[in-house]
């Protein structure tokens, strides 16, 4: 289990952050945002929380109806290409 | 209910507008049936690298009939990624494995209706982060968006973050229940 050594101001913004859709990429292996290894277990699920919350009002927001996760994968399939 | 099966076949020709359509519908039950993996691994990068492999074998899969094969694909994949991962980092898959609901429903309409109307309402700071993400697309890590609207990276996320609540409180004011939509 991971330990939880930040300032609950500082675990809010981590937690904003790992919510984004913003991953890095590697073509050889699946990658974590970093700051989800400096969350313990709550805040991982707190961040899962509210990207499943935000991903909605993304793709309502969207001309196209996509989340920022569905863009950042059709990106990526688009420049496969 | 909707069967996202009705995309395949533009699918399986290369149609990643077809696609498009078919994660916008298929995202909300993938990302749902991860929930029980989020202590332990990152659902977003599982959820990301699933869609992607979805497209790739999409080509190949066979229905065996029933509604929704490919989210049914996706959710196989989706678990198995999740396993694999967790695996790796020494820890276990949760023992009840309850089988997750596939039931894709196509987004609300009045939700984008109403959320035009809430963000015209947001402080421009707030906004501008907001628009940074959504014009992003996940495609730039924070640090880079808030570089370019000239803000420390945690002044952009706290402006985000107030973004989001504001957004949040304004739909429940117009009758948007978000915790509904996405039971």
């Amino acid at each position: 289990m991971s330990e939880n050594k930040n300032t609950p101001e500082d675990e809010a913004r981590l937690i904003e952050e790992v919510a984004s859709a913003w991953r890095p990429h590697d073509s050889s292996e699946l990658r974590f945002h970093p700051a989800w290894h400096d969350l313990d277990e709550s805040a991982r699920e707190a961040a899962f929380d509210i990207a499943a919350r935000l991903r909605p009002m993304e793709a309502a927001l969207d001309p196209g109806g996509l989340s920022t996760t569905a863009r950042a994968v059709l990106a990526r399939i688009r420049s496969a290409r | 209910m909707s069967d996202l099966d009705v995309h395949l076949a533009a699918i399986a020709a290369g149609d990643a507008g077809a696609y498009a359509r078919w994660m916008a519908g298929a995202e909300p039950v993938l990302r749902a049936g991860l929930r029980r993996f989020a202590a332990h691994v990152d659902t977003e990068a599982v959820l990301q690298e699933t869609l992607l492999r979805v497209w790739q074998v999409a080509p190949r899969f066979v229905s065996d009939g029933r509604p929704d094969g490919l989210v049914r694909l996706g959710h196989r994949i989706a678990r198995n990624l999740a396993i694999s991962e967790l695996r790796k980092r020494g820890g276990q898959p949760p023992e009840a494995l309850p089988s997750a609901t596939i039931d894709p429903r196509p987004p609300d309409p009045m939700l984008r209706g109403v959320i035009e109307g809430c963000r015209e309402k947001l402080p421009a700071k707030p906004a501008q982060a907001l628009d940074a993400r959504l014009q992003s697309g996940g495609l730039d890590p924070d640090d880079v968006l808030a570089e370019r609207l000239g803000m420390k990276k945690n002044t952009f996320l706290q402006n985000f973050t107030r973004a989001r609540a504001l957004l949040a409180a304004c739909l429940e004011r117009h009758g948007v229940d978000l915790d509904a939509e996405l039971a």
